[in-house]
């Protein structure tokens, strides 16, 4: 007579086989990068090389990943976008990609095309993984709707293309600023040392501006032209 | 000093902004539209077309001459500033009652930023001036300039630099820096000199050459008495014209030299200046030489083919 907990061992034994073997069937078909795995689980061919390592050692030298044999195989020579297909209802696609694809360690079904791949490290230094996101033709970022990736990866990507045109890695279009010639002579009291007041008997005031300095015709007249209904009738000559 | 100024005769040497070596500079610069004028990476539009007669065109490209001079002004060259520490009041008594520096900005909207006070309250109580750096950062808070950013961005440091030469960027970096910088700012300087080494260094004049830092180039060079691979590469491009007012112009700055005395005793113009200088002050006088001697082999190749029927 078996207990009821070997019956339910016997059964979890057996649940578990068939498991397996429907797993076994079934996985062959299934492309390797469209598994939906934990961020801490890489997507490695060899079974027995320690994931925590590459994806550590990528996040020094993100720009080793996309020179290596494994890139290659996976994306050729395309961008890392190109054969990504956003899944939704209808033909036209909502205009804001989702929020993000890894909330804590649950990642959700058809990841963006940098979530799918955890060895892609965005950093500001692996240019080549940023042209991939730049419109060759007019250097503007592309839109997250064409290249599929989420919210919080294009904002990712977005601030380490900026940071890469700071550092001068990405090249960009320099405005042209028109230069204006100032007075370049560096006289002023503002930026020379205060010379000391004259001694002599007052005469001359420290600053000239310390002084009446009568104001230019051209502002006497314009400040008479805005309060011309207001001029007492003194003079004869009041602008009118 | 700004303006213009004839080349003085009272013994001083001249200065970037005489109408001499100004006219000299431009004259060098050229004036390329197909570069001033080239496609950039830009927001795609459809693209417009328009009929013209010839006379309208002639109008248009002289339009656009205009608009390129206007773009080929030269950025000015000045000596570097000298440093402001000058301390207007030392209050003892106001010591430990603030822990900070308070900075005191005349915000007058019609003066300009040069003449503007800007004082510093220290926490130990001296009222002093703020120094050129800090003036800079104040005036840029509170009449921001277009493109110039609060701090300057990470390119301008020397590694950074080194990245932006070797993707050929020296144009784009010297716009920048000109927007970020004042012209006598020592920062300004650095970038420039730089800048201006790495291109003698790898002979890239050509990619100045229809700029408005063309003439900086030209300036800093002549100044420097590197004026050799300058030489070489318009030798190479048939410039003859442009070597002989380099050489005119590197006798006006170094009138002592052994160059200039002999080329004022032979009254010598054109490409015998050339020889002169390679003869007397040159640096790299084989290499000028070597390519003196394949233009005259080239030109000579070329009358004898033209003057053949």
């Amino acid at each position: 007579m078996a207990t009821p907990m070997q019956t339910m061992i016997r059964r979890l034994r057996v649940s578990n086989l068939i498991l397996s073997a429907w797993q076994g069937t079934h996985q062959a078909k299934r492309p390797v990068r469209l598994l939906a795995a934990p961020v801490s689980r890489s997507f490695c061919t060899v079974p027995d090389q320690p994931a925590f390592d590459s994806i550590s050692r990528y996040r020094e030298r993100p720009w080793e990943y996309l020179e290596s044999e494994e890139y290659i195989e996976k994306y050729g020579s395309q961008t890392v976008w190109a054969d990504y297909r956003r899944n939704h209802k209808g033909g036209i696609p909502p205009q804001k990609t989702r929020k993000t694809c890894i909330r804590g360690d649950k990642i959700s079904g058809n990841p963006c095309p940098v979530c799918r791949d955890p060895k892609i490290q965005v950093d500001y230094r692996n240019v080549k993984l940023l042209e991939q996101f730049i419109s060759t033709h007019s250097g503007v970022i592309h839109d997250p709707t064409r290249t599929g990736v989420c919210m919080k990866q294009h904002k990712n990507l977005t601030r380490a293309i900026d940071t890469a045109r700071d550092h001068g890695l990405l090249p960009f279009r320099v405005p042209f600023v028109e230069f204006k010639m100032e007075d370049y002579s560096n006289s002023h009291g503002a930026v020379t040392k205060t010379p000391p007041p004259s001694e002599a008997g007052q005469a001359r005031p420290w600053y000239s501006w310390y002084q009446w300095n009568q104001p230019p015709e051209k502002e006497i007249a314009k400040v008479r032209q805005v309060y011309h209904k207001y001029l007492k009738e003194e003079e004869p000559v009041a602008g009118q | 000093m700004p303006g213009h100024k004839k080349c003085p005769t009272d013994g001083r040497s001249p200065q970037f902004s005489d109408e001499e070596v100004q006219n000299i500079l431009t004259k060098i610069t050229g004036l390329d539209l197909q570069k001033a004028f080239r496609p950039v990476k830009q927001e795609l539009k459809p693209p417009t077309y328009r009929l013209m007669t010839d006379a309208q065109l002639a109008q248009a490209t002289q339009k656009a001459i205009q608009i390129a001079k206007e773009r080929l002004k030269m950025p000015p060259v000045l000596p570097e500033r000298k440093p402001i520490d000058d301390v207007l009041a030392e209050d003892k008594f106001l010591e430990g009652l603030e822990t900070v520096k308070y900075v005191f900005t005349d915000i007058t909207y019609n003066i300009p930023h040069r003449e503007r006070f800007i004082v510093i309250r220290e926490p130990g109580g001296t009222l002093r001036k703020a120094t050129w750096e800090e003036r800079d950062r104040m005036v840029q808070l509170y009449f921001p300039r277009e493109g110039r950013r609060l701090t300057p961005p990470p390119v301008f440091k020397e590694e950074n630099l080194m990245v932006v030469f070797l993707q050929d960027r020296h144009e784009d970096i010297l716009d920048l820096c000109l927007v970020q910088f004042e012209p006598d700012s020592p920062d300004y300087r650095r970038v420039h000199k730089l800048t201006y080494e790495d291109i003698d260094k790898h002979g890239k004049y050509d990619l100045l050459r229809s700029t408005r830092h063309f003439g900086g180039m030209v300036w800093y060079l002549v100044n420097g008495k590197k004026i050799d691979g300058l030489l070489i590469d318009m030798i190479q491009r048939d410039l003859i014209q442009d070597t002989a007012s380099v050489i005119h112009l590197y006798h006006m700055l170094h009138p002592r030299g052994s160059s200039a005395k002999e080329a004022g005793e032979q009254q010598a113009q054109g490409i015998d200046l050339v020889k002169i200088f390679t003869r007397t002050e040159s640096q790299k006088a084989g290499y000028v030489e070597l390519a003196l001697q394949a233009y005259q082999e080239t030109s000579t190749e070329r009358s004898a083919q033209s003057s053949s029927p």
